[in-house]
């Protein structure tokens, strides 16, 4: 397991209260994993606990990196050991260029500008349009994002933690990013997927969902969605999406139906 | 005097803002030119339409600096301050015209790279005609013992419906002691863009600027902006006033400052002032650090914090 979470709590700031309680469950190396679960449920805290946010410090539990415990550690040594995170709204810096910030995690220095060159190109930009622009506010909200995706993907990490890749985005777009996740996995990195969309979370071999702060199911994605539905009280949706979809034929009504009684007797 | 000796020093200071030193130099690029080595006039090379007049004095030279009449410029005019000397003083009182309808652009470069005790002094005058356009740019280079004694004043004058960009940057090597005072004077319909960028980086750098534009004609515009930074113990001062004195003018003052380390002093500040009931003038300022989102950020990439600050101080600077 590349990922390993253990019983993670994860008070606010202050302490009063938890915005995340007891969450274990582990991500495979290779693996597309998405975290999924309406506003406010806790999917950003856990990101940026596991990125090591100092403001987001666990109170109780362990996170495991490929078997090595990193629960004290800092972001840069987080970073350093290949793990990253693409912001929800990453930053707009004047006068920082499109090209420094994509070579910043680029550790070989010798063919920098060959890896940056690669990396617009796997988010699907021009190179030669951007590596002398700004990621300042000239910069769309689409553009901004694949320019995180590329600063992360040129860093060559070994997990990539991608809070709401999609948000604000349109749908021929969204299509595209889907491609893009898939190509990234094809460089052996592995996704750790935040998202409250199930047309994204598609993608993910494997899913968690959070509610509230708490871990319901950990499981693949469409099983994950039915109970999600089932939370939500969204039946009709319910059988409209995850019930139709080719990739989830093996999943019938009846069996909808119980998950759906189960968790009304809750 | 195409093959002069230059001191390599100064040439490699200037490298080092991205300056081709291959045009810098009498008789290789296409520009007018005047270079001092410290008192001495070392070159001197006129072109077309452009009038050089050097002379030396005691501790330094008198020069005036001549664009005709509607002279276009594509190269721009170098002019280099060199001392490779630890100690002394230069003091240097330039005039320079840009007549009616010309456009130029000036790179001056005063670089001190042995400065240990080295006092540069400048008293300068700009006349620039009706219509036109002139960009200066001036580049510090101090060297890395914070030996430099840096003074230059300025009052210049803006004709009518004429535009003026005015870059300054110290942000390599050490300062020193610097202290400028610039006084810009914009008459009717004319455009002023100014910007200042300074970096105190040890206890003994002090740098203190106070930029002044006066809007004296109506429709005359200006924004001024002033960047500085300062850490371990530097100091760096920065004043940008406007002064709004004619019907329908504008002006905008624009301020950051970032302060790192402890004992280190850093101000940019924004005075306006309008004494015209239809003048319009605004500032906007930031202080302090860096936004802690920023440095997570690059943190993220693998950078410590110090490195993470250096890259955003570089940005913030940057040319
Ligand atoms: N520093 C904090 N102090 C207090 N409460 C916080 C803090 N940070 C987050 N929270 C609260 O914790 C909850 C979870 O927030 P979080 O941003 O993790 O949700 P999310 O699942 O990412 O939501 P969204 O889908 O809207 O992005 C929210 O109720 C939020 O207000
Ligand atoms: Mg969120």
């Amino acid at each position: 397991m590349l990922l390993e979470l253990k019983g993670v709590t994860i008070p606010t700031f202050d302490q009063k209260c938890n915005i995340v309680n007891n969450i274990s469950f582990s991500v495979k190396e290779k693996s597309i994993h998405s975290i999924i679960g309406p506003n406010g449920s806790g999917k950003s805290t856990l990101a940026y606990s596991i990125m090591g946010l100092p403001t987001y410090k666990i109170s109780k539990g362990q996170i495991l990196f490929d078997g090595q415990d990193i629960t004290n550690m800092n972001i840069t040594e987080r970073a350093k050991l290949g793990i990253t995170l693409a912001w929800q709204e990453p930053a707009r810096i004047d006068g920082l260029t499109v090209f420094k910030y994509v070579s910043l995690g680029i550790k070989d220095k010798s063919n920098q500008k060959e890896n940056v060159i690669k990396a617009l190109k796997t988010v699907n930009l021009e190179p030669e349009r951007y590596l002398n622009r700004y990621i300042d506010e000239t910069l769309s909200g689409g553009e901004r994002k694949r320019i995180e995706l590329a600063a992360t993907i040129a860093m060559k990490p070994r997990l990539i933690i991608l809070d709401e890749p999609t948000a604000g985005l349109d749908l021929i777009v969204i299509e595209d990013f889907l491609n893009i996740f898939n190509r990234i996995k094809e460089l052996n990195m592995t996704i750790l997927l935040i998202t409250h969309r199930e047309d994204i979370g598609m993608v993910s071999d494997y899913a968690t969902l959070l509610w509230r702060g708490d871990e319901i199911i950990t499981s693949t994605f469409p099983e994950v969605m039915i109970r999600y539905c089932a939370k939500a009280g969204l039946k009709e949706y319910c059988k409209r999406t995850v019930f139709q979809g080719e990739k989830t034929g093996c999943f019938d009504s009846d069996y909808i139906d119980r998950i759906f009684r189960e968790e009304e007797s809750k | 005097m195409s093959n002069i000796e230059y001191p390599k020093e100064i040439l490699k200071s200037l490298e080092e803002y991205n300056i081709n030193i291959k045009d810098f130099l009498p008789g290789h690029g296409k520009g007018a030119k005047l270079l001092l080595d410290f008192n001495k006039i070392k070159g001197m090379e006129e072109i077309e339409g452009v009038i050089l007049k050097g002379k030396e004095i005691q501790n330094g030279i008198i020069a005036d600096i001549i664009i005709k009449e509607g002279v276009k410029l594509e190269d721009p005019v170098h002019l280099c301050f060199g001392v490779n000397k630890e100690t002394g003083v230069q003091e240097i009182f330039p005039r320079i015209i840009a007549e009616d309808n010309s456009e130029v652009t000036i790179q001056a470069h005063c670089s001190f790279p042995n400065a240990t005790g080295l006092i540069h002094k400048m008293y300068s005058h700009f006349y620039i005609g009706k219509n036109c356009k002139f960009n200066y740019t001036e580049t510090h280079y101090h060297g890395e013992k914070s030996g430099a004694i840096v003074a230059p004043v300025a009052q210049i004058y803006i004709g009518e419906n004429s535009i003026f960009e005015n870059n300054f940057t110290l942000t390599r090597g050490t300062v020193g002691k610097v202290k400028i005072l610039l006084d810009i004077y914009a008459m009717k319909d004319s455009t002023i863009r100014s910007t200042v960028k300074a970096f105190g980086r040890t206890k003994n750098d002090s740098v203190r600027i106070r930029d002044s534009i006066f809007l004296e004609g109506e429709n005359a515009r200006s924004v001024l902006k002033m960047k500085a930074a300062a850490q371990n113990g530097g100091e760096v001062l920065m004043y940008g006033v406007t002064e709004g004195n004619a019907p329908k003018c504008n002006g905008h003052v624009e301020c950051n400052e970032i302060v790192l380390g402890r004992g280190s002093i850093c101000r940019a500040r924004p005075f306006i002032r309008a004494t015209d009931p239809e003048a319009s003038v605004s500032h906007e300022a930031s202080l302090g650090r860096f936004p802690q989102k920023w440095l997570d950020e690059l943190k993220a990439k693998g950078l410590t914090e110090e490195e993470a600050i250096q890259i955003l101080i570089e940005a913030m600077l940057g040319e």
